[in-house]
C-alpha cells in the first residue's frame, strides 16, 4: 500500500476508536464504530491472497451486523428515554441488543466464530491489531452502560467464552487460532466482571493488551505461525526462547507473573459479589488455556523438537528487524505483580 | 385519498424491502430500490420535509442509484434472475410478504399492540404526530443546525465518506 494512504487509513482506524472512546453522543458513537471498521478491512487484506479476502469478508459482515443491531437499540434507547446521551439504558430490550451488539464486536461466546476464522486468514500484523486496538473501544461502550447491563446475559457470555476458549484452542497448532481463542478467554474474563466491578475489566483489558502485543511482536520477530516454526526459536534467536517462556505463562494466569494480576482480582471481586460457583468454574476453566499455553512453552524453550539436521547448525546472523517497545512490553507483562495495590486506585 | 397518502406509501415501501431482500438478479434489486427510494421520498415529503426529499431525490436516486446501474449493467449475465425465473426467490419474497402481513394483523387483531413502543391503533398509521412543531420547518431547522452546531458532525461524516472511497479503492486494487 503505498504510505500516504496506509498513513490516511490508519489515522482512521484510530480516529474511529478515538470517537467512540470520546463521544457522548449515541449517534457519534455509532460513526466511530462505523469508520473504525470501514477503514481497517484494508489492513486486514494487505496480502491480496483469497484467505486474506475470506476474512476481511467474514469480519465485515459480523460488525456490519453487530452496527446495524447498534443501531437498532439505539433508537429504541431515543424512543423510550427521549435522549441521546450514553448513560444507563432504561429499557431492557434496548439494554439487552445493545449488549448483544458489543458482544457481537468483541468476539464472546456465542458470537465467537469469527475469530478464529479471520485471526487466521491474516497477517500477523494485521491480527495484532485486530485482537488488541479493536477491542478497546466495544468494551468502552460496555463500560459506560455497564450498571444498565442484564447481569445473567454477560455472566452466560462470559462463561460460555471461557470454555469455548479454552477447549477450542487445545487441538490448534497455528499461533494466529491459538492467539485467537485467547482473546476469546480473556474477553469472556473480562465480560464476567464488568457487571460487578467495570475497573477491573479496564485493568484486565490493559494487561492482556500488553501481553499479547508482547507475544505477536515476538512471532512477527521470527515471522513463525506455526507450533513448528516456534519451536526453531532456539537455535533462531536463543534470546526469544525464555521470553516467550515468560509470556505465555503470564497470558496464562500464573503467580508471580502480572497475568495473575487480573485473575486474581475479578475472582476477589466476585467472591465480594457472594458468586462462589462462578469463579471456581472460572478458575478451572482457565486450566484449558494454560494447557495450550504450557504446550507452546515447552516446545519452544523446554526441549528440542525433532527437526532435520541442518536446523541445529544455522548461521547466526545479525537480526535486521527492528524490535520496537517490545522489551518494556514484556517487562511489563511479566513483572507487574508487586504493583497491584497501586493498580486499585484505577478507580 | 389524503388522509391515507401515507399508508399507501408505507405499504408498497415495506413491500419493496420484501421485493429486493428476496435477492434478485442486481439490475431488479435496483428496479426496486428506485421505486422504495422514490415512495420513501414521497414519505418525507408528507410530513412536511420537503428539501430532504429532494435531497433523496437527487443524490440517492440521481447519483448513487445510477452509479450501481452503471456498474450492474457492466457485470451483468446472460439470463439475469427475476422474481418468478427462481423458486428460491419466490418463495423467499412470498415468505417476507406473508410475515409483513402476519405482523400487520397481530397488530389490528387487539386495535392496540405494544412490542417495543406502544401502538395505538389505525390512527398511528395515518397521522404520526410528536408534538407541537411551532412556527419554523423543523425539517429546515435541522439542516441549519447541521452547519452550524453541528460541524464536527459535518467533519466526521465527510472524512467517512473519503475513507470510504478510498477503502473500496485499496480494496478492488488486487495487485
Amino acid at each position: 500500500m503505498k504510505p500516504a494512504i496506509l498513513i490516511t487509513i490508519t489515522s482512521t482506524v484510530v480516529l474511529g476508536t478515538m470517537i467512540v472512546l470520546f463521544s457522548s453522543h449515541w449517534f457519534m458513537i455509532w460513526v466511530g464504530f462505523e469508520m473504525n471498521m470501514l477503514a481497517i478491512i484494508p489492513i486486514l487484506m494487505k496480502k491480496y491472497n483469497p484467505r486474506a479476502m475470506e476474512a476481511s469478508t467474514k469480519y465485515f459482515l459480523t460488525q456490519a451486523t453487530a452496527s446495524m443491531l447498534l443501531m437498532l437499540s439505539i433508537i429504541i434507547n431515543l424512543l423510550c428515554s427521549g435522549h441521546w446521551t450514553v448513560s444507563t439504558i432504561p429499557n431492557p430490550v434496548a439494554s439487552t441488543m445493545i449488549t448483544i451488539a458489543l458482544t457481537m464486536k468483541l468476539g464472546l461466546s456465542p458470537f465467537h466464530f469469527w475469530v478464529p476464522e479471520v485471526t487466521q486468514g491474516i497477517s500477523l500484523s494485521s491480527g495484532m491489531i485486530l485482537l488488541t486496538w479493536q477491542k478497546i473501544a466495544p468494551l468502552s461502550i460496555l463500560y459506560q452502560i455497564s450498571p444498565s447491563v442484564n447481569s445473567n446475559l454477560l455472566l452466560m457470555m462470559a462463561i460460555t467464552s471461557m470454555l469455548v476458549g479454552g477447549w477450542g484452542g487445545l487441538n490448534q497448532t497455528q499461533l494466529r487460532k491459538i492467539l485467537a481463542y485467547s482473546s476469546i478467554t480473556h474477553m469472556g474474563w473480562m465480560a464476567a466482571i464488568m457487571v460487578y466491578n467495570p475497573t477491573l475489566a479496564i485493568l484486565n483489558l490493559t494487561i492482556y493488551i500488553m501481553m499479547t502485543l508482547g507475544t505477536f511482536m515476538l512471532f512477527m520477530h521470527s515471522s513463525s505461525t506455526t507450533t513448528l516454526s516456534l519451536s526453531y526459536t532456539w537455535n533462531k534467536f536463543p534470546l526469544m526462547a525464555p521470553l516467550i517462556l515468560m509470556l505465555m505463562l503470564s497470558l496464562g494466569g500464573l503467580p508471580p507473573l502480572s497475568g495473575f494480576i487480573p485473575k486474581w482480582m475479578i475472582i476477589q471481586e466476585l467472591t465480594k459479589n457472594d458468586m462462589i460457583i462462578m469463579p471456581t468454574l472460572m478458575a478451572i476453566t482457565a486450566l484449558l488455556n494454560l494447557y495450550f499455553y504450557t504446550r507452546l512453552t515447552y516446545t519452544t524453550a523446554l526441549t528440542m523438537f525433532p527437526a532435520t539436521n541442518n536446523m541445529k547448525m544455522k548461521w547466526q546472523f545479525e537480526t535486521t528487524k527492528k524490535t520496537t517497545l517490545l522489551a518494556p512490553l514484556i517487562v511489563t507483562s511479566t513483572m507487574l505483580l508487586p504493583l497491584t495495590p497501586m493498580l486499585a486506585a484505577l478507580d | 385519498m389524503m388522509t391515507y397518502i401515507v399508508s399507501i406509501l408505507s405499504i408498497v415501501f415495506v413491500v419493496s424491502f420484501a421485493g429486493f431482500s428476496s435477492k434478485p438478479s442486481p439490475i431488479y434489486g435496483g428496479l426496486v430500490l428506485i421505486v422504495s427510494g422514490g415512495v420513501g421520498c414521497g414519505i418525507v415529503l408528507s410530513f412536511g420535509g420537503s428539501f430532504l426529499g429532494l435531497m433523496v431525490f437527487l443524490i440517492y436516486l440521481g447519483g448513487m442509484l445510477v452509479v450501481f446501474g452503471y456498474t450492474t449493467a457492466m457485470a451483468t449475465e446472460q439470463y439475469p434472475e427475476v422474481w418468478l425465473s427462481n423458486k428460491a426467490v419466490l418463495g423467499a419474497f412470498i415468505v417476507g410478504l406473508l410475515s409483513e402481513l402476519l405482523a400487520v394483523c397481530y397488530i389490528l387483531k387487539d386495535d392496540e399492540a405494544e412490542v417495543v413502543f406502544k401502538f395505538n391503533g389505525m390512527g398511528d398509521w395515518v397521522i404520526y404526530d410528536t408534538g407541537d412543531s411551532g412556527f419554523f420547518s423543523e425539517e429546515a431547522m435541522g439542516i441549519a443546525a447541521l452547519y452550524s452546531y453541528g460541524t464536527w458532525l459535518v467533519i466526521v461524516t465527510g472524512w467517512s465518506l473519503l475513507i470510504g472511497v478510498l477503502v473500496i479503492m485499496e480494496v478492488t486494487r488486487g495487485n
